[in-house]
This record gives C-alpha cells, structure tokens and sequence, in this order.
C-alpha cells in the first residue's frame, strides 16, 4: 500500500502512537513560525515543513509522525477552513478508536 | 446544519443520474440480463463505507459482502491522491486514512462534452465523495464510480466516517434499541437483521423461554427442515414441556412453522 494508514488521534493519544505516522485534525491556536500548536482535544505542538500554509484559527487536518517529545513533525497538512464542528470530528477519533475493525489493522 | 443538506442534495441528484440514465451505471445491465429474472431491487442499497472495508470485503462470485451483507452501491469520501487520464476512464487514487482505493469514472460519450460539474476541482490533495460500484479485476479492487464529487464542506468526512461506524454497527450488532441482537457472528448478519427486525418486534409479548428458543432457532445452523424440539430442549437445558409451549406460541403468532412434523421447527422468514 503506497499511502500508509494514519490513525485519527486527538492530543490524548499521542502518548500511544509515539513514533508513529497520525492524522489530527485540529484549530490553529498558534504559529510561530517553524512551529505551531493545534487544538484538538488539547494542545499538541506541530513542527513545521515548508508546504504548511497554516491559517490561525482555522481548521487543519495535518498527516505526520509523533517524535519522542510527542511534538508532531508535519508531513502534508490541509487546511479545512474556518467552520469545522470540532464535536463531530472529536467523536469520529473516539469511534474510530472504539471500533477500530472498520478504520485501523493491528500493528 | 449545512453539512446533512449538502449530502441531501447530491443524493438526490445521485438518484436522478442513475434513474434517467437507464443503463448509466456501467456493468448494471449486462450483469443482471443473463439470469434473466427480475432484479432484485430489494439489495439495492447505498452502503457508507471506510476505505479499509472496502479493502476487507469478501468476495462471493460477482458480487462482495462486507459484515456478512451484501452490498450493491457504495459511496465513501477520501482524499485524492492521484490522478491520471486514460482514454476511456479517469482513475482517482483516494485515501481516507484507513486504507487506499482507485475509483474509475469511466467517460460517458453522451456526456462527454459537458464534463460533470466541479470536475475541475478534483485535484490532487482535495477530498471527494464517491458513489459507485465494488468490482475486482486480477483480484485488485477498484470502485467504479457512477459519480465523484469535491466535498466542499469538510464536515462531511466527520459525518460519513460516522455514518459509515453506525451503519457498521447495525449490521453487526443490529439495529438501535435491540440489544440483545449481538453476539451474533459477522456471517448471516443480512438474514439476522431481517428476521431481527420482525421478530424483536413481534417477540415482545413473549416469555423469556420462547424468546430463548426463538433465538436458537435463529441462530443455529441447520437444514432448511429447521430443528426438532427435543434438540432444542437437550441444548439449551430447558424442560422440553417448557419448549413444546413456547413452541406453540411462537407457532400461534406465525413466527416459527412446523416443516416434516409437528415437533420440528423452523424461522419463519419474511422476506
């Protein structure tokens, strides 16, 4: 498979999926610069590429690997726009998670 | 919420494609023609999908089954991947996070000079929601896609990825408010889910014995002349006086039917 699964988590997960590839999908809280934090479900620190074209306040879906200091250091990021129902998308992570027969194999 | 009505919408001009094309979806037609019969339109469904079940699904013959159902119709929503022009179709490479998939929407000559609308949008890196049909060739499976569309609302991942866990759910678990519809195992959830619907209502009024007897009934494997009461009584380890009753009640309300005697039972199917 040439595009690998990325397991949806909000910031409680990282801890689980430390060096592993993720999708979150979060509200831009903060940039600065190389750096930026998201919302989701928390505070997670983003490391930046040179492809993000991140927008504060909007949302963002950002695909990438969760490092040792469980910063997550971006691989693609898509912006979602300003009008995301962070309810819904929190509980599509806690479905996917909870019937992750659908969405996710075993390691 | 402007997320369910943009999905009313396209639905709606999903069935308009389909119904005033006649012999639009491609396949439909010569598929069916050889049996002769009439079609089953009773399995003709849209089914809300992951990436990952599409992958999972099994095959059986022409046709694939995911949670033990048939399914005829798909729509799912991803993330393009890739693209490329053929000369008789166009393929999308799509990912969800769960998996990845190849949708084909085939060029349609009648149509061809008016390519579908937001066609131009369906570029790398934007999601899309496609409707179509599972197929396998040289066992790789791709979807054949009746339409592909952008999702111009990004809610509508939220909404379908949740769509598609609830409607996983009523396969495997049955439907909403019949708890004790689970356990059942993934094969045989389609006729579990019909005769479930009929006999959850119906069963109400029946004591826990005849509920239990009825459920064996239905989920035991058997031959088509069902199974005798002295079988049931012996496995479940209820008095078969107590069976022979329940029997007849679940008889009296024409849930189960008698087949080679009067003592052997079987589910009484409705569809």
């Amino acid at each position: 498979m040439d595009h690998p699964q990325t397991p949806r988590v909000l910031a409680k997960h990282l801890e689980a999926f430390q060096y592993k590839l993720v999708r979150v999908l979060g509200r831009v809280v903060q940039l600065r610069g190389e750096t930026a934090v998201v919302d989701a479900g928390g505070s997670i620190n983003l490391i930046l590429n040179r492809d993000c074209h991140l927008a504060l306040n909007h949302a963002v879906e950002i695909i990438g690997k969760v490092d040792q200091g469980l910063n997550v250091k971006v691989q693609a990021a898509t912006d979602f726009g300003p009008n995301i129902d962070f309810e819904a998308s929190n509980a599509v992570v806690e479905a996917t998670h909870r019937h992750k027969e659908i969405f996710y194999d075993d390691d | 919420m402007s997320y369910s009505n943009n999905y009313e919408t396209s639905y709606t001009s999903y069935g308009g494609g389909g119904g005033g094309g006649g012999g639009f979806i491609p396949g439909d037609g010569s598929q069916n023609s050889p049996s002769g019969g009439p079609k089953d339109y009773t399995r003709d469904t849209v089914r809300p999908v992951t990436i990952k079940q599409i992958n999972d699904a099994q095959s059986v013959g022409e046709e694939f089954k995911i949670d033990g159902a048939q399914v005829a119709q798909l729509t799912f929503v991803g993330q393009i991947r890739n693209v490329s022009s053929q000369t008789t179709n166009l393929t999308y490479k799509l990912d969800d996070g769960t998996g990845s998939m190849e949708a084909k929407h085939w060029n349609d000559k009648d149509t061809a000079d008016e390519p579908s609308p937001g066609r131009e949008k369906l570029v790398e890196g934007a999601y899309c929601r496609v409707w179509g049909k599972l197929k396998s060739f040289n066992d790789r499976k791709h979807v054949v896609a009746t339409i592909i569309r952008p999702v111009e609302d990004k809610n509508e991942i939220s909404y379908h990825l949740l769509e598609a866990t609830y409607v996983h759910l009523h396969f495997t678990r049955g439907p909403i408010g019949e708890g004790s519809g689970g356990g059942g195992g993934s094969n045989g959830a389609a006729q579990q889910q019909d005769s479930g619907g009929h006999g959850g209502a119906a069963l109400a009024g029946h004591n826990s014995v005849a509920k239990r007897v009825y459920e064996y009934l239905r989920t035991t494997p058997q031959t088509n002349e069902g199974l005798h009461q002295q079988d049931i009584a012996s496995n479940l380890k209820i008095d078969a006086a107590e069976v022979s009753a329940a029997g007849d009640q679940l008889l009296a309300d024409g849930l189960i039917y008698t087949t080679v005697d009067d003592s052997t039972w079987a589910i009484l199917e409705t569809d």
